[in-house]
């Protein structure tokens, strides 16, 4: 959503742009723009006019945990995935089309499963009467439960298996435009498999680390559910506080700051990687 | 004859009109609301024609919203009572109309100018068998890690309750547990802090005890009534069980305000308020309703268990709401 918002200069530029891209635009001021900057008005009118719900989010160590364990978490999550993301995304780029397209409907067909069941099942697996315990216990590995839930393992694990997709399809299509011939290459000049991965691989592939990190990091950045049904109240997120405030304090003012400052964070990311990486090629790639 | 004819016909007109009334029920999803559909809103539908749907779960944020923008979908809502309070204060809230809703044989506790109650019940200490070795007896039980160790689970939000058993188990007699010591209680809850499962619905603390995920906790006292009913391995423990209740309320603005006293009337009378309690376990606040009810049924209610019982006090958290949620929230992010 925030992409057709920043990439509207260029298209707005081509001769028949505008008329194109109107009913977007409309749709995204109506529903986008407009709520946002009702939100950003009730953060300083609510409940009197000022800066004290920034005032607030910024001089109190409760929020400034919060906001540190979303960060935590997200970079967490972000880092896992790509570790596990990348083999997958390698052996779907070098896979015969056809069993390719077998592995990349089952990763789409887990996309299409509610969320909320995904986490529940996951609840199910991690819980200490869950699967995983229970299977470790009775073949004698362990004694004691592992705490697999209500902390941040669990919302890591929850959190890293919904967002593998996001990261597989970007990395696929970077992975598929590398010419294979250029790994050849490396061999063939005496590189070791990892120093052609290292020097060759990563750098190519980094477009596409990029774009499928960014995504994750900023969906990541305002997760609700899955932090908080596997998490503990210690791992509170930035995304779970907004709905206290909102729904159980009902402090709007101090909720729709947060959301404000989430907002500002991930259009900063955003604007970021675009000038690191640049539009095109971020985009090229998926 | 003509003239019979089109008289009919107005009147039949008129009637499906009344017919056509509609109003919104919202209340708390799962065991509870359908215990209240079936014992309030069908009798209700039958006597006066007027159509209650459901909706739900409740969510304060969403009845402000709905107050505020002068869209108010809901016409009558099942709130907790320290809310209900505090949204009367706000403005949220159109009084009753107690002409239209009869107060004589209301429990004065749970009626206020804003509200009428829905049904009250108690925080009882319950485990589950075969994860417990020996039978706890009391919330001091729950902080003892070495007589009865195993996770304990409590309520999630910020709410009448926690606080008060963790000053019940450190000591304080329960007629000076208010105004509340939150330094004491929280340096309690300290003590078993990474032990604690939050619950944050009725379904998930059952689900909890049933599965022996936690050893035990702090559930409604309905919600183990439920339990037993299934045939579950659970206890327990009535000592000190704490009283709080949910009351009815109209959000200010109501497009079915009539309509919604008089739901409240059929809600709060004592033959509805018997069949609720009889589904749900929970005890009526019209206190004409025992009577109405079976021997079995009056006996496993709260009001059966009078003996040590504490009312947790909604003015006070009424009063204090905010400054104790934003103590409690702290702490839970710690």
């Amino acid at each position: 959503m925030s992409g057709n918002l920043l990439h509207r200069p260029p298209i707005l530029r081509g001769p028949d742009g505008i008329g194109g891209a109107l009913p977007a635009l409309i749709l995204i001021i109506l529903f986008f723009v407009v709520p946002v900057v009702a939100l950003l008005l009730r953060s300083v009118t609510e409940p009197v006019p000022g800066l004290q719900n920034y005032a607030t989010l910024f001089g109190h160590g409760t929020y400034a945990r919060v906001f540190f364990n979303t960060f935590l978490v997200a970079t967490v999550v972000t880092a896992v995935t790509v570790i596990v993301a990348f083999p997958v995304a390698w052996m779907l780029a070098i896979m015969p089309p056809a069993l390719g397209s077998i592995v990349f409907g089952i990763i789409i067909l887990s996309m299409w499963t509610n969320l909320l069941t995904r986490t529940y099942a996951w609840m199910v697996l991690l819980q200490r009467t869950g699967v995983i315990n229970r299977t470790l216990m009775d073949i004698g590995l362990i004694s004691e439960p592992l705490p697999l839930i209500n902390n941040l393992t669990g919302v890591t694990i929850g959190m890293v298996y919904i967002m593998l997709p996001f990261m597989i399809l970007p990395l696929v299509g970077t992975l598929c435009a590398i010419d294979p011939m250029t790994l050849r290459a490396a061999a063939l000049c005496g590189a070791s498999p990892f120093d052609a991965f290292r020097r060759i691989l990563l750098p190519l592939s980094l477009p596409g680390i990029a774009a499928g990190g960014l995504m994750v990091f900023v969906m990541s950045l305002g997760y609700f559910v899955t932090p908080t049904l596997l998490g503990g109240t210690s791992n509170m997120m930035l995304a779970g506080m907004i709905a206290q405030m909102i729904q159980s304090l009902l402090n709007w003012g101090l909720g729709s700051a947060a959301a404000f400052i989430l907002l500002l964070v991930t259009m900063a990311l955003y604007a970021l990687q675009l000038r690191l990486v640049g539009a095109k090629r971020m985009t090229g790639g998926i | 004859m003509k003239l019979i004819l089109t008289g009919l016909l107005a009147g039949l007109l008129a009637a499906t009109a009344a017919h056509a009334d509609e109003m919104v029920f919202t209340s708390w999803g799962g065991t509870t609301q359908e215990a209240q559909t079936k014992s309030w809103a069908a009798p209700f539908e039958a006597s006066s024609g007027i159509k209650v749907l459901q909706d739900g779960p409740t969510d304060y944020g969403k009845l402000k919203a709905m107050v505020e923008g002068g869209s108010v979908a809901w016409d009558v809502v099942d709130v907790e009572m320290d809310f209900a309070i505090k949204a009367a204060k706000d403005g949220l809230l159109e009084p009753i109309d107690f002409s239209v809703v009869p107060k004589a044989d209301l429990d004065p506790r749970f009626t206020t100018d804003h509200a009428v109650g829905s049904f009250y019940y108690s925080f009882v200490l319950a485990w589950n068998k075969g994860a417990v070795s020996g039978e706890p007896t009391g919330w001091a039980d729950m902080f003892d890690l070495t007589k009865f160790p195993g996770k304990r689970t409590f309520y999630k939000w910020s709410a009448p309750g926690v606080i008060e058993i963790a000053l019940l188990a450190d000591g304080v007699p329960a007629d000076k547990l208010y105004p509340l010591d939150l330094d004491r209680a929280f340096k309690k809850l300290d003590t078993i802090k990474p032990e604690i499962v939050w619950w944050d619905s009725g379904a998930q603390s059952q689900q909890l005890i049933a599965s022996g995920e936690a050893a035990f906790g702090q559930l409604w006292n309905g919600r183990v009534f439920a339990l037993e009913q299934d045939g579950a391995d659970v206890g327990a423990s009535w000592n000190q069980n704490m009283t709080a209740a949910d009351v009815l309320v109209i959000p200010k603005g109501s497009k079915n305000k009539a309509s919604a006293m008089k739901f409240l009337a059929t809600a709060t009378s004592p033959k509805s308020q018997a069949m609720f309690a009889e589904a749900s376990g929970y005890a009526p606040i019209n206190t004409a309703a025992k009577a109405e009810m079976p021997a079995d049924v009056v006996k496993s209610l709260p009001d059966a268990y009078v003996d040590g019982q504490i009312d947790l006090d909604m003015n006070y958290w009424a009063e204090n709401r905010d400054a104790i949620a934003e103590r409690w929230y702290a702490w839970q992010a710690k």
